[in-house]
């Protein structure tokens, strides 16, 4: 074989776009063989695939199912390399936390935003649903993220968002906070005090990356 | 058709992708950008084999039968009336009775069964191009459509109700060869070509400008020669005609009972050229019918059996399609009515009786409204017509583009319709039961607090689900965002990226038109003069 590194990297990305998430982590693995540096592959390959399927998605060529079968080839490759990344001084683009509020037990469009996030490279502490104002005040305290990302689905949960943000700065924490979810809006995330609000989950990852200036 | 890969065709390289890693940056929502990225509709595929196709019934077994026997004992009994001499000495020579007066037929039963079992049961309806040739009963056991026809009235886009006029030929050949749920065009009435020929007009210009199948509706009786001859133009001779009908004619009962000598002789000159024939009957409950429905159906499937006794006795072997097209006299103001509540049941029973009880191909309205404009009125209407004629087994649902009952075309209407008649065939389909249709395997296995979105299934059936083209399914902070918009703002979009499609193809060549302008300037000489 005398594929170029080039060729070794489409191969990774094209694997992520086809949903194959074996043949990611196998390419990936091998990649590791050759010796690559493993940023290389992380922001060449995997995440600028992540990267496409989010643009593939806001056109609407790619379905949902499609976006998230994407994000778990995506994992399945990253998941090769997090032991490497632990040990070298590779960083990655920031710390989210993320939850759906208290009495919400809906998670499926949370996840996905989660999976994006770490399509897009970020690491994401996910508390699960139905999570309290307290808990979430507990986690930034210790994970020390740059981001709180909170979910609700229904119009009966959302003033809990707004209960969080509120304990949240009365104890001083003074992170960005982003919300979403269907009954969610731009105009509900200014009147809570939220920092920003995102519609799906490629729009969330856009948000996260302005958020911490990446952008 | 599912698919386990996103479309390389769709998506950029890798090395294209990091060249434009400013733009990855820039994540947005689909919701705010991409609902408004609207594109000329692409086919709907339908099932990939014959569907089994879901049927409502007005009429059960007993009631049907009691119609069919009904319809035989009318022709029979007391008979219809065809002003064409000629014709009716065949018909006598057949062994139907002629009254002294002439005209009065009586056709037997025997010879009307006989007209049943001989007639076609399918039939090619070809395209000029040969890329939209449509196969009656379509192959995915669905329906096609075409555009209204008689409309002398347009409403065009952007504008208001106008008179409609040649070059609104043009507009409307254009919008309907580029709209895939539209299969064939009918010839409208145009204001600024003489009346008594301007059939001919309407029609050499549908043939010079559209790629698809066309419909012919004669005027009058020395018109059918004529229009018949410009369609052997465009076809590149009568030979070519004969072997691929790039046209289909219209022949109509006068109700009640009674055949207008233009619309026997569109019979006989079909089936000299073997081009498919529309047998219409238009009975208008408590008009030129009983305002009870099944008296207006039973009028409409006795005109119906009595073209077929005609067509196989002057036409034999020349395909027919039934078509009826019901409507209602509205009791308080006496306009006909092609959307009330009572046409759109006798439309069902109707389609029912042609199609099940005669056997025969069947036609009807499947759009159109009774409202002037393009309105919630008219979406609503014509989704409930298409719907219960399309579920009453109907092979073709006419009335595209089609408002005030039948007499106006508004292009944008024409474009929402194509996306009715989609979701309506997407629903003609009785889903399969078994394992793979029922996820039987995940709904053993799914946990407490699953979801069934990142799963191989999902993956694979995620393309099946329809896709709307004009039609929005958007929140209120992108609805609000983009202006409020529309469908129908949708739908113009779709309109001006018809109007800039590439001229179709297999139109007649230079040649050929000039030949046609010859036909329409004789035509003028002879009729009008």
């Amino acid at each position: 074989m005398t594929n170029t590194l080039d060729d070794r990297l489409d191969a990774i990305f094209d694997a992520v776009l086809d949903y194959q998430d074996a043949v990611t982590a196998d390419l990936v693995k091998t990649e590791l063989a050759h010796g690559t540096d493993l940023r290389v592959i992380l922001n060449d390959a995997l995440i600028a695939a992540m990267d496409e399927v989010g643009e593939l998605f806001s056109q609407g060529t790619l379905f949902v199912p499609e976006m998230l079968m994407a994000a778990r080839a995506m994992k399945a490759g990253l998941e090769v390399l997090r032991p490497r990344l632990t040990e070298t001084d590779a960083q990655p683009a920031g710390k989210v936390v993320i939850g759906t509020v208290h009495r919400d037990l809906h998670d499926i469009g949370k996840n996905l935003v989660g999976m994006m996030l770490e399509g897009a490279g970020f690491t994401v502490v996910n508390l699960g649903v139905d999570v309290p104002p307290e808990a979430f005040l507990e986690a930034v305290d210790t994970h020390r993220p740059d981001l709180l990302g909170m979910s609700a689905l229904l119009t009966t949960t959302m003033p809990n968002m707004g209960r969080t943000v509120e304990l949240l700065r009365k104890e001083g924490w003074n992170g960005r906070i982003m919300i979403g979810g269907a009954p969610v809006t731009r105009e509900f995330a200014d009147a809570i005090g939220a920092d920003g609000f995102a519609a799906d989950a490629p729009a969330a990852v856009g948000l996260a990356r302005k958020m911490i200036g990446a952008d | 058709m599912a698919s386990n890969e996103s479309s390389p065709r769709l998506r950029r390289r890798r090395r294209d992708r990091l060249a434009a890693k400013d733009d990855a940056a820039q994540q947005t929502s689909r919701a705010d950008d991409a609902a408004f990225e609207v594109s000329i509709p692409e086919p709907y595929a339908g099932p990939t084999a014959a569907a089994n196709r879901p049927d409502f019934a007005y009429l059960d077994a007993a009631r049907l039968e009691a119609l069919v026997e009904r319809c035989f004992a009318l022709i029979e009994h007391r008979g219809v009336d065809v002003n064409h001499a000629a014709a009716v000495k065949r018909l006598a020579k057949a062994g139907c009775k002629v009254d002294a007066d002439g005209v009065r037929v009586r056709l037997p039963r025997a010879l009307a069964e006989e007209a049943l079992a001989a007639a076609p049961r399918a039939t090619m309806l070809c395209s000029k191009s040969g890329r939209f040739d449509l196969d009656i009963p379509r192959r995915d056991n669905t329906f096609h459509m075409r555009t209204g026809t008689g409309a002398h009235g347009f409403i065009e886009p952007g504008s208001r109700y106008r008179k409609l006029v040649l070059a609104d030929v043009k507009t409307i050949a254009t919008v309907s060869d580029g709209l895939p749920e539209v299969g064939f065009i009918a010839h409208p009435f145009i204001y600024d070509a003489p009346e008594r020929t301007a059939d001919i007009h309407g029609l050499a210009a549908l043939l010079s400008a559209s790629e698809k199948h066309n419909w012919i509706q004669p005027y009058d009786t020395e018109n059918v020669g004529f229009l018949m001859r410009l369609a052997a133009v465009a076809a590149g001779g009568e030979s070519a005609l004969r072997d691929r009908p790039i046209v289909s004619c219209i022949a109509c009962s006068f109700s009640p009972l009674e055949f207008k000598e233009m619309d026997v002789e569109a019979i006989i000159q079909s089936g000299r050229y073997s081009i498919p024939i529309h047998a219409c009957s238009l009975p208008t409950a408590g008009g030129t019918a009983p305002v009870t429905m099944p008296g207006t159906v039973l009028m409409a499937g006795a005109e119906i059996l009595a073209m077929a006794v005609l067509t196989h006795v002057l036409a034999a072997g020349t395909p027919l399609i039934a078509t009826p097209l019901i409507f209602a006299l509205d009791m308080r103001t006496g306009r006909s009515l092609q959307s009330s509540v009572e046409a759109l049941t006798g439309a069902a029973m109707a389609v029912q009786l042609c199609k099940r009880g005669f056997g025969l191909m069947t036609h009807s309205y499947g759009a159109g409204a009774d409202t002037p404009d393009v309105c919630g009125q008219s979406q609503a209407e014509r989704a409930l017509l298409g719907l219960m004629v399309g579920l009453s087994g109907a092979d073709i649902l006419g009335g595209i583009g089609q408002l005030e009952c039948a007499t106006v075309f508004s292009p944008i209407q024409a474009i929402i319709d194509n996306e009715l008649g989609a979701m309506q065939r997407a629903w003609l389909h009785t889903p399969r039961i078994d394992d793979d249709s029922l996820a039987w395997e995940l709904m053993i296995e799914v946990e407490r607090g699953g979801h069934f979105l990142a799963n191989p299934h999902t993956l694979k059936h995620c393309r099946e689900v329809f896709a709307p083209s004009a039609f929005l399914k958007l929140a209120r902070e992108p609805y609000e965002k983009a202006g409020r918009r529309t469908e129908l703002d949708n739908a113009m979009a779709i309109y001006e990226a018809l109007m800039l499609r590439k001229a179709p193809h297999g139109l007649p060549d230079a040649d050929a038109v000039a030949e046609m302008a010859e036909i329409v300037a004789a035509a003028d000489r002879a009729i009008l003069d």
